[in-house]
């Protein structure tokens, strides 16, 4: 997005305020040096002759008169007042100034939100705030209950920060079993990182009773990683200029976390992402494409407000595509437990109410839309997804 | 049943519906979909603006107030006859006036600057989002719009705690939305005192939404004292706030002027309703939404307007089933509950997932038909029959075939 129309418009705004600021700085210093004179005049004058007070006065009075003080401020104020009021529309032109358009006015349950807050605060790991938050909100304590899940698993993560892989360590053999049913291979990869760690301080055979006690009963399903591992005792001292410089690679820290945190979250049950940041998410690319529509349909707004389905498709990347959606291409229609995907002979699918139609409910073949094919209704099968 | 090459050869090959993407198109699309999410950041930008133009304002209004009594009090002067010792006394202390008046503008320009930057921060902090970082920018502004949140909610201890332990002050609006707590407060106590301050300061832009926030005010304010069956005070009351606003309000006041004629607790519910203390929670809304209004705020917190679209684009039917995998939030209940009174989302397109591998099913991994209609993709079906001898076990049925059976199905 191109900002820079913005930052031109801001750095007006900003100069303005400064030239308006020095500007009355200079009018209130020249009128006090004006008042200042004057007082020395008639302090002069004091034990002199009768000093004509009024004169001095009338005097002063000229003066600021020529000085002008607040038309003097005005100019400026008013180059200010431009660039105050430019700015504010050259925001409107390059953001979407109205979000809320498309909001539809239901009675969102605060107490369910706060809910789904505070379980996200524990499971990103923010403890205190928290804690702090289900006291402000009234939100009941049983949600506190992701936090005993969850401060193992952030103990865990923060010692690996630190290069200490014991807790992870203890963590896995414990639930080596579980991790096994769900094909993870975590374990050897904490045992991995822990052998190149032993190597890089330098003590081969540390390193190497560390494959034969650890490593070694991996040796079935995963050789040609330990030949590899084995292979690195020969450049001990040297792993920089070996082949195997990728292990020492820090990004393998980061991959093996991400692995604990899926691998851990799945075994308590949760999802890898909190959900309230996979739906906000969501949201910011959901959003614009209905912002757009609500703007060409600006007076169907009371129909917005009771509509069963979204009126324009809302395409969300990979990561938010959790169900199969089959959309009929001849119907043009999501398909249905009523109205379910069928495959035709020729390896074509569509639902069931586009095949009943096109054969005449099953009185007579038909050509698949896609290829020359005839295609015999009854020989058509159910799909599930 | 031989399904792998089409009846009539390559000639109309299907096109499916996922077109591959090349590296380089998917980036451009990711900084597409950036861009259109940078423009729903319209308040992040706003809001600190208005402060700061709210801070330049009002300097400049009391540097225009001093200056002109200053010279008002010169004319004064010029035009008395007054003794040399008044006179220097005068002299002296409009001086002294005049140097507090400039350690002020000091001052007033070191919280403009301090406001400028913070606008700059902000300019900036959109700026810096590009594809590297993206989701530690997704996280911040995850944050931004919790601590938004908890503002507009009065939690403001959270709010201030989540925004200090984040080191984002500058990208969250504390500092306004403690302006509102001040007011908000006394309300709750039921004081409007506060409240009509702000609307005084605040009058011409009040004024121009043809705001009736500051009539409410003063109508709750004689309510009040009907209450306490102060009769006399309500009425000289009323003539002097409420007549006022005759011109646009005139039902309304003739209503209100009625509730004298009652003792403080009326039967008819037609005045009855002046009396609920829920009005005080009504009048509480209602700054509330002047407030977010006066600068430029979506009325509704960030978090209930993304959270909206958000379930929306994610809800299909299949979420509310059993099997419902646990990494769609629909799959759980409080979810499901804040989605239920909205709409499905709608595709125009199908998209396949597979059932195993959570991958999308496209024509780099096609979806294969089990003989039992049962639908999965090429990769997870590939890596199965080669851990098991070319047999396949569906996961949902529990039905066993060989690969050899299995066709591909074209989806367009």
């Amino acid at each position: 997005m191109d900002l820079n129309p913005i930052k031109d418009a801001f750095d007006r705004v900003a100069k303005k305020q400064k030239m308006s600021g020095s500007k009355t700085q200079e009018v209130v210093a020249q009128m006090i040096l004006e008042i200042e004179n004057s007082l020395e005049i008639i302090k002069a004058e004091h034990f002199g002759s009768e000093v004509d007070c009024k004169s001095v006065f009338g005097e002063l009075k000229k003066k600021l008169l020529e000085i002008a003080p607040l038309s003097q401020l005005e100019g400026t104020q008013k180059e200010l007042n431009i660039a105050l009021s430019k700015y504010p529309k050259q925001l409107e032109k390059s953001f979407n100034p109205d979000i809320a358009k498309a909001y539809r006015n239901i009675d969102f349950d605060a107490h369910t939100v706060n809910q789904i807050i505070a379980g996200h605060f524990y499971r990103q790991g923010l403890f205190d705030v928290g804690d702090c938050f289900i006291n402000e909100a009234n939100v009941p304590e049983s949600t506190a209950a992701m936090k005993s899940l969850f401060s193992e698993m952030y103990l865990i993560l923060e010692a690996m920060k630190n290069k200490n892989l014991e807790p992870a360590l203890n963590w896995a053999t414990a639930n080596s079993n579980k991790l096994k049913e769900n094909g993870s291979d975590l374990l050897l990869k904490l045992h991995c990182l822990q052998f190149v760690e032993i190597l890089q301080g330098g003590s081969r055979s540390k390193a190497l009773s560390y494959v034969r006690t650890h490593i070694s009963p991996f040796g079935a399903n995963h050789f040609s990683e330990i030949q590899k591992l084995m292979a690195c005792l020969l450049w001990s001292g040297r792993l920089h200029h070996s082949p195997y410089s990728d292990l020492l690679s820090p990004t393998n820290w980061n991959v093996v976390a991400e692995e604990l945190t899926r691998q851990f979250c799945n075994l308590l049950g949760q999802s890898f992402d909190s959900p309230l940041s996979v739906t906000i998410a969501a949201g910011f690319q959901g959003l614009p494409p209905l912002l757009k529509f609500m703007n060409v349909m600006a007076g169907k707004k009371h129909e917005w407000q009771s509509m069963k389905q979204l009126p324009v498709p809302v395409e969300l990347d990979r990561e938010f595509q959790f169900h199969s959606i089959f959309v009929c291409p001849v119907l043009k229609e999501q398909s249905t437990d009523e109205n379910p995907p069928m495959l035709m002979q020729c390896g074509h699918v569509l639902c069931k109410q586009s095949i009943n139609k096109m054969s005449k409910n099953g009185s007579k073949t038909f050509k698949c839309p896609y290829c020359p094919s005839d295609i015999d209704s009854t020989q058509c099968r159910q799909l599930h997804f | 049943m031989e399904m792998d090459s089409l009846p009539n050869g390559n000639s109309t090959i299907p096109t499916t519906i996922i077109p591959t993407t090349t590296p380089s198109t998917a980036l451009s699309s990711k900084l597409t979909q950036l861009t259109e999410s940078l423009k729903l950041e319209h308040q992040f930008l706003r809001v600190p603006f208005e402060h700061y133009k709210k801070t330049i304002r009002t300097n400049h209004r009391a540097v225009e107030k001093e200056v002109s009594s200053v010279i008002s009090v010169v004319n004064d002067a010029a035009d008395s006859d007054i003794s040399n010792d008044d006179a220097v006394q005068h002299l002296t202390s409009l001086v002294s006036r005049l140097q507090g008046l400039k350690r002020k503008l000091e001052e007033g320009s070191r919280t403009e600057n301090l406001q400028a930057q913070r606008c700059r921060a902000r300019i900036d902090h959109l700026e810096s989002a590009d594809a590297e970082n993206l989701s530690e920018w997704n996280n911040m502004r995850m944050k931004r719009i919790l601590v938004d949140y908890m503002l507009r909610m009065s939690y403001y201890d959270t709010g201030l705690k989540l925004a200090e332990s984040s080191d984002m002050l500058d990208l969250v609006d504390i500092d306004v939305f403690l302006e509102s707590k001040r007011v908000i407060d006394a309300l709750q106590k039921r004081e409007v005192a506060p409240a009509l301050a702000w609307c005084a300061d605040n009058k011409t832009r009040l004024k121009k939404s043809k705001s009736k926030f500051e009539f409410q005010l003063r109508l709750q304010e004689y309510v009040e004292l009907v209450r306490a069956e102060d009769h006399l005070r309500a009425i000289t009351y009323a003539r002097k706030y409420l007549a006022p606003w005759a011109a646009t309000h005139m039902k309304e006041m003739q209503r209100v002027f009625a509730i004298v004629a009652f003792k403080s607790n009326p039967e008819c519910a037609v005045y009855k309703v002046f009396f609920e203390p829920k009005q005080w929670d009504y009048l509480v809304e209602q700054f509330k939404q002047e407030f977010c209004r006066l600068y430029g705020m979506t009325l509704e917190p960030l978090l209930n307007i993304f959270l909206q679209a958000g379930l929306s684009a994610l809800k299909t039917p299949y979420c509310y089933e059993d099997d419902c995998t646990k990494e769609d939030p629909l799959s759980q209940e409080s979810f499901r509950k804040l989605a239920l009174p909205l709409p499905y989302s709608k595709q125009h397109h199908s998209k396949l997932v597979c059932y195993i591998t959570k991958e999308l099913m496209d024509t780099e991994n096609p979806p294969q038909v089990l003989p039992n209609g049962y639908v999965y993709s090429t990769k997870a079906l590939e890596e199965m029959a080669k851990r098991n001898d070319g047999k396949i076990t569906c996961p949902r049925t529990g039905l066993v075939c060989n690969y050899s059976e299995v066709v591909k199905a074209f989806i367009s």
